[in-house]
């Protein structure tokens, strides 16, 4: 059937969700971090569209969900952006770092 | 596993996306940073085609390397980047995120690397659009429409978020 | 009568639309809670003629089922309930009533109708309980009601203290019957009262078992009715505005703990023991509260007094096996009791005191007040002719003919007592001179004075019910088709009731020798023998005793075990806090606000584990 196995792509989804993640976690500027975490979604949406063809009941569901957390990774991309801007107002700065509100 | 053009082509998605992820973490330049991400985005929309999600991997063009990449690159414009230098001390911090991150993908990694489900001949990629739209509008109609609600919630948060300090301060002034 | 259960509704409605509505009704919110008990009076005297001519009517409803336990909820209508729904719903109702006048004027009016709503709901559907469960429920909520009602006055201190001596006073009592209830439902597997008497017809439980959870349930009665030795809480109520007196005092939350012995009489007529006990204690407190009640000077605590006495004839009735004699006491209890707050009510409404020495010569002022107070002192002195002496009659021959002369002779000196006292403050109120300048002291409202009336009218009649003379017809009544509850009337030696009368006349000419007509020194008591008056006047010192034993005991073992903490605690304490400080010092320099670092910390947990998991095995088995 496929010459291409399932794990394969669940490799591939793993290692950018570590990348992403690791990016996240260690980028000092806010608009990377985003970005990490937009990679580690679409890590995610790698796993669903591959079970929705490989798992067992492949089904469009899957790519369904697919969409849906596409849409919601926008929505997030967004409202985040905003969030950045207006911190970007009130601190004069994108370093994560720099906006550590939650001490004190 | 024999060798064959979708395996080629995977592989050379899979290296591009890798690549691309590897160059946003090394990179220092902000905008190159999210450029070298496009690259991933598009190649897994390769993927998606090649997993016989059509329907999907054009929106993940659409979306990701249209949409939220121009997002972030407006973010970068709209604030301030002159500081390219990594800050100090932070050495242990990565090392320590970076064996963690590299025993979870290998824990994760001896959990899936000879995962089979037998795989059976799908229809997926028969007119993969319509069996989308089909499934949208009938069984998942309703997570369909509150997606809509999402999304024009996240509008308005975001106008708001991004309008109201102007106009404390201009009150203010 | 199968729809008994709407009875309780219509207060529960005036306490819930009061608490939502009454700040814009104001005092109209009085027209809404007399309208509302209104209605239950109607409906409880339907039931109750309705119960003449049918039998028990019982209905019920699963309400819970936990594995083959059945828990059910639902109401009864057997003769002890019908009356009681009349008696309860028509104090209520009268006290609704009067308070209109004599709450009036007050910031929180429509807040008090709701309160009186609420404890006319909880005592109503107490009395219809059909099983102990619900009745402990509903038991509780009198409590709540009576707690929020003697606390109304919550901006004075005593009011404050006297509410919480309420509360914890019965509470204490209350454990007692949750405990008797829990052993009785692990004995008999159900609440249900009926379930509970066949179970101890047919000897089902051990006698040693009922002994103890009649005991325990008495116990709880104690609490609730105001007896030796929880009764201190009961004067101390006098704090509520007078009409809460008149309804906890007459027809509700004490008459709940005598009705609770009534409900379950046939489960203490199994234990000669239990049944002694409740005869002992209830003698006991019908003295012992007489005697504190000869010296009393406050107006209400004088009655109060004498409401903690009455009760512990009830119990000795129905310790005696007299449940006719009690339950007939209890009713007519209700009204002249009830009577005579209102009049003390209005009396006090009048001169704006409660002390009885700055009194006198109301007879005059007071022209309604003042045949209306008498009528319910001589109901509660027991002279011929008026309620108090039927059923006191009644009490006394049960109390002779169970063959213990002790008992009997101790309720006969209790009579005496109360005859004397009575007077004492009818005549200290009611005749002499006046004792202080009262220029203004003028009638109450006829809003008032009507309820009183009606009070007067059945303190009177209400004896006639069941006399020796024209025939037992609510003794017989109330033990149709059930013989565990004794005869519906016991024939005692006629001198019995010449003994009660001459007792009662005897007690009121010594009053009024002493306060009426002077003859007799006032002080001849406290100059003869100081430490006895002392002794009563503070009430056995009961209250200080509590004080020191009770509390003073809690306050030193709470003062010692304040130093084991100051000193033994605080040094372990300190030792930790040292070590958790220096930690916490490090600790913060981690909590530095980053969230990458929160992350981090976060991410790098779960990869542990995750590795260890698999390590171990894991998903790879």
């Amino acid at each position: 059937m496929s010459s291409v196995p399932v794990a394969a792509y669940l490799t591939l989804a793993l290692i950018l969700f570590c990348i992403g993640l690791y990016g996240a976690l260690t980028k000092r500027n806010t608009v990377i971090v985003l970005i990490s975490i937009e990679l580690m979604l679409n890590a995610v949406n790698i796993n669903l569209v591959a079970f929705s063809k490989f798992g067992m009941i492949p089904s469009i569901t899957g790519q369904v969900f697919a969409l849906f957390a596409i849409a919601v990774a926008a929505a997030e991309a967004a409202v985040g952006l905003a969030i950045l801007i207006a911190l970007y107002r009130n601190k004069k700065t994108v370093n994560i770092d720099e906006m550590n509100d939650l001490k004190s | 596993m024999t060798f064959s053009g979708e395996l080629l082509a995977f592989l050379c998605l899979a290296l591009v996306a890798v690549i691309g992820g590897v160059l946003l973490l090394n990179l220092t330049k902000v905008v190159h940073m999210v450029v070298a991400l496009v690259f991933t985005f598009i190649s897994l929309a390769g993927i998606y085609v090649l997993l016989s999600a059509e329907f999907v991997a054009v929106v993940q063009v659409l979306i990701y390397s249209g949409a939220i990449t121009i997002i972030m690159l407006f973010g970068i414009m709209l604030t301030r980047h002159n500081d390219t230098s990594e800050p100090k001390g932070g050495a242990l911090k990565k090392i320590f995120l970076f064996l963690g991150v590299l025993g979870f993908g290998v824990a994760v990694y001896i959990g899936i690397y000879n995962l089979d489900f037998n795989p059976q001949a799908t229809t997926l990629h028969e007119n993969n659009t319509e069996q989308i739209g089909m499934a949208l509008y009938s069984k998942y109609i309703i997570p369909f429409e509150l997606t809509s609600v999402l999304l024009l919630v996240a509008l308005i948060g975001a106008i708001i978020l991004a309008k109201n300090d102007n106009k404390k301060e201009a009150d203010k002034e | 009568m199968e729809n008994a259960w709407i009875i309780p509704l219509f207060p529960l409605i005036s306490f819930l639309f009061l608490l939502l509505f009454g700040r814009r009704l104001k005092e109209n919110s009085g027209y809404v809670g007399m309208a509302l008990t209104f209605l239950s009076l109607i409906y409880s005297l339907v039931v109750l003629f309705d119960r003449f001519n049918h039998p028990t009517y019982k209905a019920e409803a699963t309400w819970l089922a936990i594995g083959d336990v059945q828990l059910t909820a639902g109401f009864e209508v057997n003769q002890l309930n019908a009356l009681m729904l009349v008696i309860v719903s028509l104090v209520s109702f009268l006290v609704h009533t009067y308070s209109k006048g004599y709450m009036h004027g007050d910031d929180r009016f429509h807040i008090f109708y709701a309160y009186l709503g609420l404890f006319t709901f909880a005592m109503l559907g107490l009395v219809v309980s059909p099983n102990l469960l619900q009745t402990y429920i509903f038991w509780e909520l009198v409590g709540v009601g009576s707690f929020l009602l003697i606390g109304f006055y919550f901006y004075k201190e005593e009011a404050k203290a006297a509410a919480k001596k309420a509360f914890i006073m019965t509470r204490i009592g209350d454990v007692g019957l949750l405990i008797g209830m829990i052993l009785l439902f692990w004995q008999v597997g159900s609440f249900e009262y009926d379930a509970i008497f066949l179970a101890v017809e047919e000897g089902a439980i051990s006698a040693g078992i009922i002994t103890l959870t009649a005991i325990l349930i008495f116990i709880g009665a104690v609490g609730k009715s105001g007896q030796f030795p929880l009764h201190t809480w009961l004067p101390d109520a006098m704090e509520g505005p007078t009409p809460v007196s008149a309804l906890i005092h007459a027809a509700t939350m004490v008459a709940a703990g005598v009705y609770l012995v009534a409900a379950l009489f046939p489960l203490f007529t199994a234990s000669e023991t239990a049944l002694m006990t409740v005869a002992v204690i209830g003698a006991f407190t019908a003295i012992f509260a007489a005697s504190i009640g000869l010296v009393q000077t406050d107006i209400k605590r004088v009655l109060a007094y004498s409401t903690v006495s009455q009760l512990g004839y009830m119990m000795l009735a129905l310790g005696s096996a007299g449940y006719v004699a009690g339950v007939f006491h209890l009713m007519t209890h209700a009204f002249f009791k009830a009577l005579l707050f209102l009049a003390a009510g209005s009396v006090i409404h009048a001169v704006h005191t409660q002390n009885i020495e700055e009194m006198g010569g109301l007879w005059k002022k007071l022209r309604l007040t003042g045949p209306l107070f008498l009528i319910g002192t001589l109901a509660i002195s027991g002279v011929p002719l008026f309620s108090g002496f039927f059923s006191k009659d009644e009490i006394l021959i049960a109390a002779w003919t169970n063959g213990n002369p002790v008992l009997f002779w101790l309720a006969v000196i209790a009579a005496f007592f109360t005859a004397f006292y009575m007077f004492r403050l009818f005549f200290m109120v009611f005749t002499g001179q006046s004792r202080s300048e009262m220029k203004n002291v003028h009638e109450s409202p006829k809003v008032m004075t009507v309820p009183m009336i009606v009070l007067g009218v059945l303190a009177v009649v209400a004896g006639y019910f069941n006399t020796p003379w024209f025939g037992t017809f609510l003794g017989d009544w109330l033990v149709e088709g059930n013989e565990a509850l004794g005869h519906g009337h016991t024939e005692g030696p006629a001198w019995i009731m010449i003994v009660a009368t001459l007792v009662s006349l005897l007690g009121i000419f010594l009053a009024w020798l002493m306060y009426g007509k002077k003859s007799l020194q006032r002080d001849w008591l406290s100059s003869r023998m100081p430490i006895t008056y002392n002794m009563l006047y503070n009430k056995y010192y009961l209250d200080e005793f509590y004080a020191l034993s009770v509390v003073k005991t809690t306050k030193g073992l709470s003062v010692l075990l304040s130093y084991i903490e100051a000193f033994v605690v605080e040094g372990i304490v300190k030792g930790v806090a040292g070590i958790v400080h220096g930690l916490g010092k490090t600790g913060s320099k981690i909590q530095s606000g980053q969230v990458q670092a929160y992350g981090t910390v976060a991410f790098v947990g779960l990869a542990v584990l995750v590795v260890v998991y698999v390590l171990a095995g894991g998903y790879l088995k």
